[in-house]
């Protein structure tokens, strides 16, 4: 057995059945060791779209994702995916090639110093220096990746270790220190709820990387305390639960916002007080004391100072932290607030309103189809106006925003789960970035639905360009798109134009009945904005609803 | 403010790198630095001090956080030096 195979052996070991990537020079042993089977492949048409995938594949089930790619160009167009993962904390291995021992820093032919790339875009990465610690570097990898708060982890492995003699020996594992609850701290945290007039959960993305969502579902139950989300967290609450108020932040839902800045306890869970979600920090939950959750310990008083902090598991705390607090003329006040600021649907004339048609699409789709948006306007619609009951199933570039995630993350979440209907949500800005992953789609049969939302604009951008930069629309006017229905069929992708009102239902019908992938293309009109939106450096009780 | 740190590391070739990269990326100057590699516990010790507006915990939580620090010292408060002029 030699080191690459060694590689495929280890990979089985840790239960992956599934990798994505590119083949290339330095990584070609790898390839001819996968070529004898056990560890499916599936050929991504860019390095970046096999990272997007293992994301995909990774928050579509909870399981690792791993993708694989050369060395140089090969390892560079990786690092955006690995980055991605970084922000949104998904557990990725990247395994890449690298040219052999003896030639690392002579500037050899697509040699690129990977390990010093990676430094800033993962939570750790190794480059193999001899064949005996292979194993021991590949066990280490999937530990950091899933254990605390999870990330991405890349391994480097110089060609001559791959095709050299493996020397299997894996050392033993990371010690993993049990933690015992702090009881004073939950019995303070019990104390403040009970007092609290106005206490607010404030659930982020870590309840689900800490498959936690079960046991805040039972706190939000048992306790009835009002709830709000941040985008990653989208699914972890149930869409109709009575006192939550959908997403908070840039373009939260006015109810979470105004709800923020009134509450008198902050029970943040998981959540990192990011800048989209805080608005002007100083001015964010001015009235609140603040309990903050979360298992990385970096994350406490980075950004707001809190009255208590507990890092421990959220499986663990959150039941021990459960008492019912007195608050009902808080609830009736934020049951007003719910009816008073509902999203609002009706819309003048035939062009289609991208709303209402996420929202008629999260109405008709199969139970647990899972979203994979892109990023720009149309990701916050989604967000804003679709609704799912699991966080695996709204897949979304939430801490990095990464233009061109939602199809390739389609690819992984359909490979993942190939019985359930997986959805893309793009616009054609997005669309555009990462289109060669169509050849994948169609490589696979994959049957990937694609609603792909056009204004001939970089919407997002236009958007603030129209507020805030005087309406001078540099580089963002679309026009010269190509036509993407004729693009999609070119990959046997079978598609349809719809620009009217009247056509929706019957093309949502065809979109979601279709066998195998099919592409929605729906024009909308370029003046449509993301309401409300908080002005950038504007605390979020100051959102404006309108261009007016 | 001015803090003096002392990190000790499982020995790496890219440890000091990482170490200088999150000083750098969470707004900390540093002001000196002294590695010592102790090749009988394979270790790597190494001694600095930083400055910085921001406060000194948000650099020693991401420190602590790197795969391989074994330990992490601060080894005078914020208040006791100020950053000369």
């Amino acid at each position: 057995m030699n080191g690459a195979h060694f590689v495929v052996q280890a990979l089985k070991e840790q239960n992956v059945t599934q990798v994505f990537g590119y083949p290339g020079g330095a990584i070609m042993p790898l390839y001819d060791a996968l070529y004898d089977g056990g560890v499916d492949h599936l050929l991504c048409r860019h390095e970046q779209g096999a990272a997007m995938a293992a994301i995909g594949y990774a928050r579509s089930t909870g399981k690792v994702g791993v993708c694989i790619a050369t060395s140089g160009p090969g390892a560079t167009n990786l690092i955006t995916g690995l980055a991605d993962a970084l922000l949104d904390s998904v557990p990725v291995i990247a395994i890449t090639g690298q040219v052999p021992t003896h030639l690392i820093g002579t500037d050899a032919f697509q040699e690129v110093d990977v390990l010093g790339l990676s430094l800033a875009c993962t939570k750790h990465s190794f480059m193999v220096q001899t064949a005996e610690e292979l194993g021991s570097v590949i066990e280490q990898a999937f530990e950091i990746a899933t254990t605390g708060r999870p990330g991405p982890v890349l391994i480097d492995i110089p060609k001559d270790i791959q095709v050299g003699p493996s020397v299997a020996h894996a050392l033993a594992k990371l010690m993993n220190t049990e933690k015992t609850l702090n009881i004073a701290a939950i019995d303070q945290a019990k104390t403040m709820i009970r007092a609290s007039q106005k206490p607010l959960i404030y659930v982020g993305g870590g309840v689900g990387m800490a498959n936690a969502v079960s046991e805040l579902r039972d706190l939000i139950a048992a306790t009835e305390i009002p709830s709000v989300c941040t985008l990653k967290a989208i699914g972890c609450i149930k869409h109709d639960s009575p006192y939550f108020m959908g997403m908070v932040g840039m373009h939260g839902s006015k109810a979470s916002n105004l709800a923020i800045q009134e509450c008198d306890l902050l029970i943040a869970i998981g959540a990192r007080f990011d800048d989209r979600v805080t608005g002007k920090l100083d001015e964010f939950a001015p009235n609140a004391k603040v309990i903050h959750l979360d298992i990385d310990a970096a994350e406490i008083d980075k950004l707001r100072q809190v009255t208590l902090s507990m890092t421990d598991d959220l499986k663990q705390v959150l039941p021990a932290i459960t008492i019912k607090p007195n608050i009902e003329q808080w609830q009736q006040h934020i049951a007003e607030m719910k009816v008073q600021h509902v999203s609002r649907y009706d819309h003048p004339g035939e062009p289609i309103f991208a709303p209402a048609l996420l929202r008629q699409l999260a109405q008709t789709m199969p139970a647990d189809t899972v979203i994979c948006s892109d990023v720009g306007q149309h990701q916050m619609w989604v967000a804003q106006h679709m609704f799912v009951d699991r966080p695996e199933n709204h897949i979304s570039s939430s801490g990095l925003g990464t233009m061109g995630f939602g199809v390739p993350a389609a690819v992984g979440a359909q490979v993942a789960r190939p019985n359930d209907t997986v959805i893309a949500v793009s616009g054609d800005g997005s669309f555009m970035m990462n289109v060669q992953e169509l050849g994948t789609i169609k490589r696979r049969k994959l049957p990937v639905k694609i609603l792909l939302i056009d204004n001939q604009r970089l919407g997002m951008v236009r958007q603030w360009q129209k507020l805030f930069f005087n309406g001078r629309y540099s580089e963002t006017i679309l026009t010269d798109n190509p036509d993407f229905v004729t693009l999609a069929s070119a990959f046997d992708i079978p598609g349809e134009t719809i620009a009217t009102k009247s056509q929706i239902d019957q093309a949502l019908q065809r979109l979601l009945n279709s066998d195998g992938p099919y592409l929605l293309h729906v024009s909308i009109s370029e003046e449509e904005n993301v309401w409300p939106l908080v002005p950038p450096g504007a605390p979020n009780d100051r959102m404006m609803e309108s261009v007016e | 403010m001015i803090n003096a740190l002392t990190v000790e590391a499982k020995n790496s070739p890219e440890f000091l790198e990482r170490l200088l990269r999150v000083c750098r990326h969470r707004g900390f100057t540093i002001q000196s630095i002294n590695a010592e590699v102790n090749n009988t516990q394979h270790t790597t010790q190494i001694n600095l001090t930083v400055c910085s507006e921001r406060d000194i915990s948000l650099l020693t939580k991401q420190i602590d956080k790197v795969v391989g620090v074994i330990g992490l010292t601060l080894l005078q408060q914020p208040e006791n030096i100020k950053a000369s002029a």
